[in-house]
């Protein structure tokens, strides 16, 4: 009976490793040769069953678009003059990517000794595999080392040139002790034929780092997107995370956070707001390794018509980890007939000395608060989007930076019809 | 807008002739269970009435059932308002026809500011008058003014609606939202029930506030106390669905006295 997925599975494995078989060894070819050992992930598989996978089956074609930094210079060029892109936040130094490929602003990473760790080939783990997709076709990398303070927005922009090829924006981040980095990351733009757009991040936070991370998804609904996220805070580092996420046909989020020094910890923030037949689809997985670590993770989803949504928290608090702290709250709001959003809160305690709480809950409006704010003569649709509006508002208040949330705000409107005529909201 | 009963009335009629509520018979049903068994009611204008009764005699039902709170099944009766086919009304339209429900309940509502939930409230219903919208600044005055009398902090109005409010907070700012919208008629579903000597007279105060000849107030309540502070013209009993005895504010003190069991036999008898 599964033969047919097996086949298919194993047609698209063929496809993604193409000229890889037999090439040259390098970085790109192990990468190829690590998914070939790992295979090409399944629906069966518990930490596939909620992505679109078929979605891969689908696309046209794995490689990025042909030509490399001077063709891309030239359609940015082209492209920069008809779009309108987001106002950047003030005091902030922009870089911009153009289907994977830096177009604008500089890369800044001494190749230092501090740096080998996040440079090095990453052996992406089963259930983060398409990361590897990156590390196999990307012909660039976004590469960031900040000493004292910074404030850096990237753009990774996904172009028509991407139309049925595939873009790799790939980020690698090291913070040093004590630096402090706010970054805003926003994948942003829309081929009009489908078309991957796979990325991979690799962060490093150094002792008493602070970074604060906003990740913005406004991609077309053409776009499939594959998301990999890993993460390894030194002691007392921090790393704060909101994702905001309303683009793509498909996406899928993988992401590990190692919270591997004493006192390190982890907040993690995520809207998402689905829509049509979106499917979005979080996993994220969060290792305690050392004493005192925290954990801090919220996620507000609302799926509108046929939309499905999920989101995988799963928090493994080690014996090495007395002393930690783990809080999950996972709410999703289901808003069309056949609508699906899925949770699975998960806390995996290996110690004693925890303190750890998680909630868990999808339902429909509460009818009660609806009943509410009709009887103070709101109508309908008006409280309808209240409500819906007030559910976010947990995250989205969150946003220190008033522009941001603002573009937030109006992204996550702009997914809900209702409650853009809502006005002066807040 | 206007219904056709208050056209065959005559245009020359004085208004306070026909009762600005009349509820005639109603019979409902909640979750299989026959609640209300033919109530009857006439609410004028400038009255303020009292429905007493023991629990689960239907005086939350009623409420609700007025306001138009979903999961209730009429089965016969009507309930006129100003002349207007009640139970035809959405929730919305009731309330912006000028019918106010002071929950028994309030809920809390994180993430919908107070203030916000006024202004929309209070601009929906002014647009249903005629009225032009008012705009920041009067409206901030004008709750202000009202939130002072109901001691309400200004800080409450940027809070989430009722959110980590006590239970007496809850109350008054039920209140303070009445007193914004000045409804035609309030209905304040046990609006003393869990507040203290203190809480309850600020309560009482809002409420008589609000009295005036053009306004009808109904208050459904168990015990007597808040009946010190606003003084009822009506007081009704009502036990298993029905309306078993009327009379003055009198009988909330005999009521009190002798407790329900007393209408209750009478009414078996």
């Amino acid at each position: 009976m599964n033969a047919p997925a097996t086949a298919l599975r194993q047609t698209v494995l063929d496809r993604v490793l193409g000229d890889f078989r037999g090439a040259m060894d390098s970085p790109q070819s192990r990468a190829a040769a690590r998914l070939a050992e790992l295979g090409w992930p399944s629906a069966r598989d518990e930490h596939w069953r909620y992505s679109n996978l078929r979605a891969f089956e689908q696309l046209q074609g794995f490689r990025p678009p042909a030509g490399g930094v001077p063709e891309a210079a030239a359609a940015w060029a082209a492209l920069r003059a008809q779009m309108a892109l987001p106002p950047a936040p003030p005091g902030f130094e922009r870089l911009i990517y153009l289907d994977g490929v830096r177009v604008e602003g500089q890369h800044r990473m001494q190749l230092s000794d501090d740096a080998a760790p996040l440079l090095a080939a990453h052996l992406w783990p089963a259930e983060q595999r398409l990361g590897l997709l990156c590390d196999m076709f990307a012909n660039d990398v976004a590469q960031l080392q900040v000493r004292g303070e910074a404030a850096i927005e990237i753009l990774f922009i996904s172009s028509q040139r991407s139309a049925g090829a595939a873009a790799y924006p790939r980020l690698q981040l090291l913070l040093e002790p004590g630096s402090r980095l706010t970054l805003i990351e926003r994948h942003l733009g829309a081929p009009d034929s489908s078309s991957l757009v796979a990325c991979n991040l690799k962060i490093e936070l150094a002792r008493d780092a602070m970074l604060n991370h906003y990740r913005l998804q406004q991609y077309g609904r053409h776009c499939l997107f594959a998301d990999t996220l890993s993460a390894r805070l030194a002691q007392r580092s921090r790393y704060t995370v909101h994702c905001v996420a309303v683009g793509a046909g498909s996406a899928r989020t993988s992401a590990h956070v190692q919270l591997s020094g004493r006192g390190a910890a982890v907040v993690w923030r995520a809207i998402a707001v689905g829509r049509g037949e979106q499917v979005h689809d979080v996993a994220l997985k969060v290792d305690h390794n050392a004493p005192d670590t925290q954990t801090d993770e919220m996620f507000r989803g609302i799926a509108g018509e046929r939309a499905r949504l999920a989101f995988s928290g799963h928090i493994q608090i080690e014996a090495s980890a007395p002393g930690s702290q783990a809080q999950q709250s996972l709410r999703g709001l289901i808003d069309g007939g056949t609508a699906e959003i899925d949770l699975r809160p998960r806390l995996e305690i290996l110690t004693d000395e925890v303190r750890a709480a998680h909630g868990a809950t999808t339902g429909r409006l509460d009818e009660d608060l609806l009943f509410y704010l009709l009887a103070r003569g709101i109508d309908r649709q008006s409280a309808r989007a209240l409500l819906k509006w007030a559910f976010l508002g947990d995250v989205l208040r969150e946003i220190e930076l008033p522009s941001l949330r603002v573009e937030a705000e109006r992204l996550a409107a702009e997914q809900l019809p209702d409650v853009t005529g809502l006005g002066d909201l807040l | 807008m206007n219904s056709s009963a208050a056209d065959t009335a005559g245009s020359a009629a004085p208004p306070a002739k026909i009762p600005m509520l009349e509820v005639r018979d109603l019979q409902v049903r909640v979750g299989g269970q026959l609640v209300l068994q033919g109530l009857s009611l006439a609410v004028g204008a400038g009255e303020v009435h009292a429905i007493m009764g023991p629990n689960g005699s239907g005086k939350s039902t009623l409420a609700y059932v007025l306001a138009g709170r979903p999961g209730y099944e009429i089965l016969a009766g009507s309930a006129h308002f100003q002349g207007r086919d009640l139970l035809a009304l959405a929730p919305e339209e009731r309330a912006r026809a000028g019918l106010f429900l002071g929950f028994q309940y309030p809920v809390e509502i994180p993430g919908v500011n107070n203030a916000y939930l006024l202004k929309t409230a209070l601009n929906a219903a002014r647009r249903e008058r005629g009225l032009s919208e008012l705009d920041a600044f009067e409206f901030l005055s004008l709750v202000r003014s009202k939130s002072q009398l109901m001691q309400i902090d200004d800080s409450f109005l940027g809070r989430g609606v009722n959110e980590g409010f006590s239970g007496g907070e809850k109350k008054r700012n039920e209140i303070l939202q009445m007193l914004v919208l000045e409804p035609t008629l309030a209905l304040l579903d046990e609006t003393d029930s869990g507040l203290d000597i203190d809480a309850l007279k600020v309560v009482a105060n809002g409420v008589n506030s609000l009295r005036s000849a053009e306004r009808g107030i109904v208050l459904v309540t168990h015990y007597q106390r808040l009946l010190e502070h606003v003084v009822p013209d009506f007081v009704h009993v009502l036990c298993r669905g029905r309306i078993v005895r009327s009379g003055d504010r009198t009988l909330a003190v005999e009521l009190e006295r002798r407790g329900y069991d007393w209408v209750s036999e009478q009414a078996a008898a």
